[in-house]
């Protein structure tokens, strides 16, 4: 099985690193092949909302940089980490500069889910996502968004499973080590 | 009238003036210069480019009353632009640690036909102003957004009537001072076109005519990557 982490972490500041060490070295325990991309070394341009990905090239960005290796990488992987800092309940500019590019992965079709329109899945099948958010301090609000966001994302890509879990930043390494476990077992659940 | 608030018109879609969030946002700022607000309008994706315009951007957000940001919704949250934005003006601000008096609306559209797709991202924007100390006056979020595309509200129809009145809702309160009413966001989250089904179809009929238009017909169903 393939695992994708993207890293959203802000600058050069290697917050997230320890979370990252942490995800890679369970994931492999798991028998998972790893593959890491660190957002803010990528040259990665932001979408510019021309759906050429659907109407000109479909399936490709027309923008020709980085986020087409992530868009390959992610619709060959089995389970993604969204791995970022919680910026007022939802991800960083880093991850979120990504994530505005995969959407040559979806079909501009549409289709209902539980009543609400969606767009149809260009591809088979989609991997699960994790999303790993961290902050500094607790804030109900931003968690409760953070997790709602996972689910949201998780519906239109089509995954068939997802977790969620904000990490107060400071903790002992047990204690991540332990929440990861736990959110790649509620993630792996559905996937076996 | 003597009316020395200033208002800023941030624009968050790329599509620029062809966008439905740039329609949206400067219906209400021509109403409010009609009130002799001063007003300006920026847009984000140009604005960070540079080092000196993210400080233009900066200095001019420091130096207005309101705060309009008009964005589309981009995977279920605010577009990275915007996103970046919002971290700019946070760390603005957590180095000169000045007391906020800026005001905050933000206009979500969504291509979705439902309104309700936008909440989270004006959840969004709402923990953002309690974060940096702005005060939260409202959110408004239209869905089928894909419909105004640029296009004057004026020249669309019915289509549009309960969109122009929740924005001259809007423009009423902001030139009261008052929050955004309850009234101007059910307006503003009525659909745009009866059914569900006909938006939805009439979408996919303009996918398919663009395709067509592109030669990408036959490779609309693609799978590239795998
Ligand atoms: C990268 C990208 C992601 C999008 N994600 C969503 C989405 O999650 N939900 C939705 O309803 N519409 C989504 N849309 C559609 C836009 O919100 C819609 O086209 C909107 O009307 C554009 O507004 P604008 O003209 O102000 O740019 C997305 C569009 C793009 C380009």
């Amino acid at each position: 099985m393939k695992a994708l982490i993207l890293n959203g972490e802000k600058d050069n500041k290697a917050s997230l690193n320890k979370y990252s060490k942490i995800i890679i070295k369970e994931l492999e325990n798991r028998d998972y092949e790893v593959n890491t991309v660190i957002l803010y070394e990528e040259k990665i341009a932001d979408c510019i909302g021309c759906f050429g990905c659907w109407i000109k090239k479909p399936g490709i960005c027309v923008i020709d940089d980085y986020a087409h290796k992530i868009a390959t990488m992610f619709i060959n992987s089995d389970l993604i980490i969204y791995l970022t800092p919680v910026v007022f309940g939802g991800y960083s500019y880093q991850l979120k500069k990504a994530l505005d590019r995969m959407i040559p992965l979806i079909s501009p079709f549409f289709i209902k889910v539980d009543g609400e329109i969606h767009h149809k899945p260009r591809y088979k099948e989609y991997p699960s996502i994790l999303g790993i958010g961290v902050m500094s301090e607790f804030e109900k609000e931003q968690v409760e968004l953070f997790n709602d966001l996972i689910k949201r994302n998780s519906i239109n890509l089509h995954s068939p499973n997802y977790a969620s879990e904000v990490f107060v930043k400071n903790k002992d390494i047990d204690h991540i080590q332990q929440g990861i476990n736990n959110l790649l077992n509620r993630v792996s659940d559905k996937n076996e | 009238m003597n009316n020395t608030r200033k208002v800023i018109l941030l624009i968050g879609s790329p599509r620029g003036v062809y966008s439905t969030s740039s329609v949206l946002g400067n219906y209400i700022l021509k109403k409010l210069e009609e009130q002799n607000f001063k007003t300006e309008v920026l847009h984000i994706h140009s604005q960070l480019k540079s080092q000196s315009k993210r400080e233009q951007l900066l200095d001019k957000i420091e130096n207005v009353d309101l705060i309009l940001l008009a964005f589309p919704l981009y995977v279920d949250t605010l577009p990275a632009p915007v996103i970046r934005t919002f971290e700019l003006i946070a760390e603005n601000i957590s180095e000169k640690q000045q007391e906020r008096t800026q005001k905050l609306i933000a206009i979500v559209n969504c291509g979705f036909p439902e309104a309700s797709h936008n909440r989270y991202a004006l959840a969004t924007c709402e923990q953002f102003a309690l974060e940096t100390g702005m005060q939260w006056i409202g959110g408004l979020s239209l869905g089928m957004g894909g419909a105004i595309s640029g296009k004057s509200l004026d020249k669309l129809g019915g289509m549009v009537t309960n969109v122009k009145k929740s924005l001259d809702l809007v423009s009423e309160s902001i030139i009261k001072d008052e929050k955004i009413s309850e009234k101007a966001i059910e307006y503003m989250a009525k659909p745009l076109l009866p059914s569900k089904w006909l938006y939805t179809f009439m979408g996919s009929i303009s996918w398919r005519i663009q395709a067509l238009k592109n030669k990408a017909y036959s490779k609309l169903n693609d799978t590239p990557f795998i």
